[in-house]
């Protein structure tokens, strides 16, 4: 769109611009409250499931199976089936486990801050967005703990008083991600399960099968829709936006510690908890383009899900984006300014080492595709371009990750103890199987929940404003 | 239409209420009798060592006004918001006293060479000379100087500065010109106007980010050579939006006992401004902990000392008072909301947000110089960082108030002028 085109004369005017309320236009015209909720629900209630969804859903079981077999295999072989070794002792679970927390944070940013903000768009992807983060944080969670060696005393991490009188080491951030994580986690569920609440009542009332009506029935936990009712669950949407956004900061903070603490070069930078909250997010938008795209397509959502939601995601992208590449910067700039040869060799290093190829792939996915073309609306709005940034910065935020790892660990002080890391293929079967396990967990979200908040979507609707009297009485719906 | 019955009217005149003219005289009152003072104490201290250093913290605490002012109109124009219409015009007000800012600067570069070691060595020789640095520490001075030759010299200092004032320069030029333009335009052209300024201020807060961490870094990290850290940028940019939201809501509520701002001013849009000032305290203890803990637990030689200079040596007490008064105070008040919807209260709280920036930048500039580290002590020069700043501050209030006389205070084209008169209720 350009600017121009916002002039009231011409042609394009109406495709951006509400006529009714001068303001730029969410949602596609032409909603009632009866046709959103047919739309949504009826994707839910429909007895009859798309040979689509099958499909993929045999898909995404399949690929999960890798995750199955190489952790079988990792936990009657132990972990020296995966590449880590002196010097790089941090490989993909570390990797993974930074990817899948970032791509959750979206979720949250998009059910709490963008609340707190007043930002009405945010409706119509704030609850897959949510699912999304749920199930990032399980894949997330799953690598730290096979990583353990001994996941079935993975509970020694927690603080508990045992005979042993052994504590875990509090000084150390890697103990404060099971605290981070664990609470992030029990917030996302909370918040997400609350703002279905509504939705599940209105489920109940359309179901048709007594199966339906009695799962719908008992999750709606006696929503009836009445005044108190909706004055409870703002209030605990308001709450719980409040308790989240903290940890939207804090999550990936805390996991940024878990780098910057050390003294290796490469880990240990002040701008790594800024940098890394960004990239999370930054990534987290890449990912809910990637499910986004497809589903709008697949469900026949485009009302709803609008190019006016695709472009402002992408600016989200283009911010969380800049701050990230400010952070690339920084961190070039200080290496040089520190004036360490140590600080000046790592980044020497990785991005000229036998490695830098990782670095090149981490500016062009993160910085130089992106960050360039994110700037033009005419390509934010371009459904098939926005797809392919989205996958092609997901990749990019796998590499920064990768970058940080294993380019910091692989040539440390002591060049007698340099080496190289070459993931083995139980490491490769481990990522694709948690990206199978989170599909298949996506799609049965999908299938059986309202991927949309049918509520908050009615709340944008003209019949849900504030009119003079005599205007909503020659309103129907 | 109970509802349209109490909407408010904008009142026909918008300019500037005759009160600010008294807040002017005011400000230049106290910006002499401080100047005096400080020429007074200048005298006693028997250097202007002690008055440079402090003019340094004046010019840092008006250009976060001034360009912070810039950075958070731009903010304002790409994110909406009604908070974004109320404070506009003071926000553009603050940005056009650059050139007042640009005059501070003009002193610390003609006197650069008595503030900084890159700039003279003579600083290094006499600290050695004087016992406060270890012929180590000169070590690691002379290697950082050296390393560092390019970018930290006298010329590319008055250069990079020159470059980033005629960049703000352009932006505030540019958004303030517009403004007026998009005030006598015609109200159906509001969504080309809102568009026009989002690519404006989009890529405008994208160059701010960039120039402000240079100039930080020129300006104030290089004052200890050896030292670096690569947060300083967005510690200095999350600053200037926390003492940016305070002095915008302190004018905001001193306005609205007046028209044209008693008629706009809603307790809904002060609420909001609160909260987002309280963003803006929590995000300021986030960096700057953050850095601390890094920095901390690395314990490493090139970085700590830096913390131990501001900690040792009766430091301790300052960075515990700059903690309580920095964070825990308006943390603490702002959680409220009775106190962010209270006028008087919330004014208080952002005076005394001023006042702790001033005292975060005492902190942070005093203890790079060597015969302050690890060793605060009294002299008569250690006063002028209550004088200069004091005085700097009020010549420019001064002049934004001159400023903030030029345009009506409410711009009018936007959509947002609608809401803001309707009654509290409405979209609470």
């Amino acid at each position: 769109m350009a600017t121009s085109e916002l002039k009231p004369g011409n042609p394009d005017h109406g495709r951006w611009i509400d006529p009714a309320t001068g303001e730029f236009r969410v949602l596609e015209p032409g909603q009632t409250f009866k046709s959103v909720t047919a739309k949504i629900s009826d994707i839910v209630l429909t007895p009859h499931t798309p040979l689509g969804w099958f499909a993929l859903f045999g898909i995404g079981g399949a690929v999960a199976t890798f995750l199955l077999t190489a952790v079988t295999w990792l936990f009657l072989k132990g972990t020296g089936i995966w590449a880590v070794t002196q010097p790089v002792a941090w490989g993909f679970a570390i990797i993974n486990f930074v990817w899948w927390i970032g791509i959750g944070h979206a979720g949250t940013l998009i059910s709490a801050i963008l609340l707190l903000f007043k930002q009405g768009w945010r409706n119509s992807i704030n609850r897959f967005a949510e699912a999304m983060t749920i199930f990032a944080v399980v894949c997330a969670g799953m690598f730290p703990l096979i990583h353990v060696g001994r996941p079935w005393l993975g509970y020694w991490l927690l603080p508990y008083p045992n005979s042993m009188t052994v504590w875990p080491q509090f000084r150390s951030p890697l103990l404060w991600d099971v605290f981070a994580v664990s609470t992030y986690a029990t917030i996302s569920v909370v918040f997400w399960y609350i703002g279905m609440v509504p939705d599940f009542g209105t489920m109940r009332d359309r179901a048709k099968t007594p199966i339906a009506q009695y799962f719908y029935g008992l999750i709606s936990l006696g929503w009836r829709g009445s005044v108190r009712h909706w004055m409870r669950y703002e209030t605990a949407s308001l709450l719980l936006a409040g308790l989240a956004t903290p940890l939207v900061l804090s999550v990936h903070t805390v996991i940024s510690f878990d780098f910057a603490v050390a003294t290796l070069p490469g880990w240990h930078t002040t701008i790594f908890p800024p940098y890394f909250v960004a990239g999370a997010i930054y990534s987290g938008f890449a990912m809910v383009l990637t499910l986004a795209i497809p589903l709008r397509k697949f469900y026949h959502l485009e009302a709803l899900v609008t190019e006016r939601h695709i472009d402002n995601m992408g600016k989200v992208m283009l911010a969380t984006g800049l701050i990230v590449a400010y952070g690339y910067g920084m961190e070039v700039f200080m290496a040089w300014y520190s004036a360490s040869h140590w600080e000046y060799f790592m980044m020497w290093n990785r991005m000229f080492g036998p490695m830098g190829w990782s670095y090149g792939v981490l500016i062009f996915c993160n910085i130089a595709f992106p960050l360039t073309t994110l700037w033009v609306r005419k390509l934010r709005t371009n459904i098939g371009f926005m797809f392919l940034i989205s996958i092609v910065v997901n990749t990019g935020m796998w590499f920064e990750r990768f970058v940080i790892v294993v380019t910091s660990l692989y040539r440390d002080y002591l060049p007698s103890s340099w080496g190289t890391y070459r993931a083995t293929k139980w490491d490769f079967m481990t990522y694709i199987g948690t990206l199978g396990l989170f599909t298949a967990l996506f799609l049965l979200f999908v299938r059986f929940l309202p991927m949309i908040p049918m509520n908050e979507i009615k709340m944008m609707l003209p019949g849900a404003k504030i009119k003079p009297k005599e205007a909503v009485a020659g309103e129907s719906h | 239409m109970a509802h349209e019955s109490h909407t408010k009217t904008l009142p026909a005149d918008l300019s500037a209420p005759p009160v600010v003219n008294t807040w002017r005289t005011r400000a230049l009152i106290v910006g002499v009798v401080f100047s005096v003072i400080a020429a007074g104490l200048a005298f006693a201290d028997g250097s202007i060592d002690h008055v440079l250093r402090a003019w340094l913290l004046g010019l840092v605490l008006t250009f976060g006004f001034a360009v912070g002012g810039l950075a958070l109109l731009m903010v304002q124009y790409v994110t909406g918001g009604k908070w974004g219409l109320l404070l506009r015009r003071p926000l553009e007000a603050m940005s056009r006293t650059l050139p007042l800012v640009f005059v501070y600067w003009i002193p610390i570069a003609v006197f650069q060479g008595k503030l900084y070691m890159w700039a003279n060595h003579g600083i290094v020789d006499q600290a050695l000379k004087l016992g406060q640095i270890t012929q180590d520490q000169v070590e690691a001075i002379d290697h950082a100087i050296k390393w560092k030759a390019p970018m930290l010299n006298p010329t590319s200092f008055v250069v990079v500065s020159v470059i980033c004032f005629a960049i703000w320069g352009f932006y505030t030029w540019r958004l303030n010109s517009l403004a007026l333009k998009r005030d006598a335009d015609s109200p159906d052209n509001t969504p080309f106007w809102i568009k026009k300024f989002e690519n404006l201020s989009g890529f405008g807060i994208l160059v701010y980010s960039l120039t402000m961490t240079a100039v930080v870094i020129y300006w104030v990290m290089s004052l200890d050579v050896t030292w670096y850290s690569s947060v300083y940028g967005l510690l200095f940019l999350v600053g200037q939006g926390y003492q940016v939201l305070a002095f915008a809501i302190l004018i905001s509520i001193a306005l609205s006992q007046y028209e044209p701002f008693k008629t706009v001013l809603r307790q809904t849009e002060q609420h909001d401004l609160g909260k987002f000032t309280f963003a803006f305290v929590m995000l300021n203890i986030y960096l700057g902990f953050a850095q601390f803990l890094i920095i901390w637990s690395g314990n490493l030689p090139e970085e700590i000392p830096w913390y131990l200079d501001r900690i040792r040596g009766h430091w301790g007490i300052i960075i515990t008072l700059d903690f309580i008064f920095h964070w825990l105070i308006p943390f603490s008040l702002l959680l409220s909301r009775d106190i962010k919807r209270n006028k008087k209260r919330l004014t208080r709280i952002c005076q005394w947000m001023i006042f702790a920036k001033a005292f975060d930048l005492f902190w942070l500039i005093e203890p790079n110089f060597k015969d302050a580290a690890r060793n605060l002590h009294f002299s008569w020069g250690i006063l002028e960082y209550i004088a200069v700043p004091v005085a700097l501050t009020a010549f420019w209030f001064a002049f934004f108030t001159t400023r903030l006389q030029t345009r009506g205070l409410v711009a009018i084209n936007d959509p947002h002028v609608v809401e803001i008169l309707e009654p509290e209720h409405a979209h609470a």
